[in-house]
């Protein structure tokens, strides 16, 4: 018989850990849930990983809730061993208030709030131009 | 309808934990391979990165090396985190108690192995002195039954010839012959009898 563990421990040439996202469950259809994992940075997404250390459920909840979990003690672990942070994760831990929180988190909350601004402003001004309309009308 | 396995996992993973009746198909990333021309509604794209906004990225590089800074000095405190662990596991002053009670507890055990295998050599000492005497008691008792019988078997010997010497005086010889023949002729002997049911024996006959 072969000896199985030699053959699923691989060494890697190179190779970090990484703290990312792995898609869980994926036999449902459209119901994502992702665990965020330690694992080295060649492995397949959602294969074999070092050590769970969280989870994240991205639709929202009866109470319009998005539901995070992290392990503080294990992540300060492994990122103390070395291990890069993925963008999301790194969002998230921002959110959480672990991580100070990422610069493009904030820029994309400017952008949305200009975003809302400038439409609330056409709405407004379409308002405004609809009300001018009818009294000229009348 | 057979399960396909996604080309991404490792091919020995895929060999070990491919389930049965799995068909290995290969499903590549992209549809399309190099030299496939491109699609008719992308004849005259170009592709353009989105646009950027000099302010906003002034803003941005300002807050990522902040951002970067403050990351760096997180991971240093971290690794130093770890370390200090490592170090008051190895050599902490905990580790130095465990160790002696560690140390306490194999002296201790070690006594009560000795003490055991003395017990067990006592136990084994005594056991195999009693299989001994045993051993000399069947053979002495083998020895003497044999003797018994050789002592049985010589007397039975000695019977026989005596019964033999007693029979030899009424046996018929040459001297005797001629005598004999007188006594057998003189003296007719009646063997015929008859028995009943009831074992009623009657030595009674017709005399000839």
């Amino acid at each position: 018989m072969v000896h199985l563990s030699s053959l699923l421990l691989k060494k890697y040439h190179g190779g970090y850990v990484v703290i990312r996202l792995a898609l869980a469950g994926h036999k449902q259809a459209n119901r994502p849930f992702y665990r965020i994992v330690a694992a080295y940075n060649k492995r397949a997404r959602d294969n074999k990983y070092l050590e769970q250390l969280g989870t994240y459920d991205p639709l929202p909840n009866i109470y319009n809730e998005k539901l995070v979990s992290f392990n503080f003690d294990r992540i300060k672990y492994w990122i103390g061993c070395g291990a890069h942070p993925t963008k999301p994760v790194a969002k998230l831990l921002g959110l959480a208030g672990f991580f100070p929180l990422h610069p493009m988190t904030i820029t994309e909350a400017e952008r949305r709030r200009a975003q809302a601004e400038l439409s609330e402003a056409a709405g407004a001004g379409a308002e405004a131009e609809r009300q001018t309309e009818k009294p000229a009308e009348v | 309808m057979f399960h396909v396995i996604a080309r991404r996992s490792a091919p020995v993973t895929r060999l070990l934990l491919a389930p049965r009746g799995a068909v290995l198909v290969e499903s590549v990333r992209g549809r399309k391979s190099r030299g496939d021309p491109v699609a008719k509604s992308k004849e005259g794209r170009i592709k353009v990165p989105p646009p950027v906004d000099p302010k906003e990225m002034v803003v941005l590089k300002e807050r990522f090396t902040e951002y970067q800074l403050i990351l760096r000095a997180l991971r240093l405190e971290f690794k130093e985190e770890v370390l200090r662990k490592k170090f008051e596991e190895e050599t902490g002053s905990l580790a130095e108690e465990r160790a002696r009670q560690d140390a306490e507890e194999h002296r201790t055990l070690m006594l009560w192995n000795q003490e055991e295998n003395l017990r067990l050599l006592k136990a084994r000492v005594l056991r195999i002195q009693k299989e001994e005497e045993e051993a000399q008691r069947t053979k002495m008792e083998a020895v003497m039954k044999l003797e018994l019988q050789q002592d049985e078997f010589i007397k039975q010997k000695e019977q026989q010839v005596l019964q033999l010497q007693e029979e030899a005086k009424n046996f018929i010889t040459m001297e005797n012959l001629d005598q004999r023949i007188e006594e057998a002729l003189d003296h007719p002997k009646n063997y015929n009898f008859a028995v009943d049911r009831e074992g009623r024996v009657v030595r009674q006959t017709v005399v000839q």
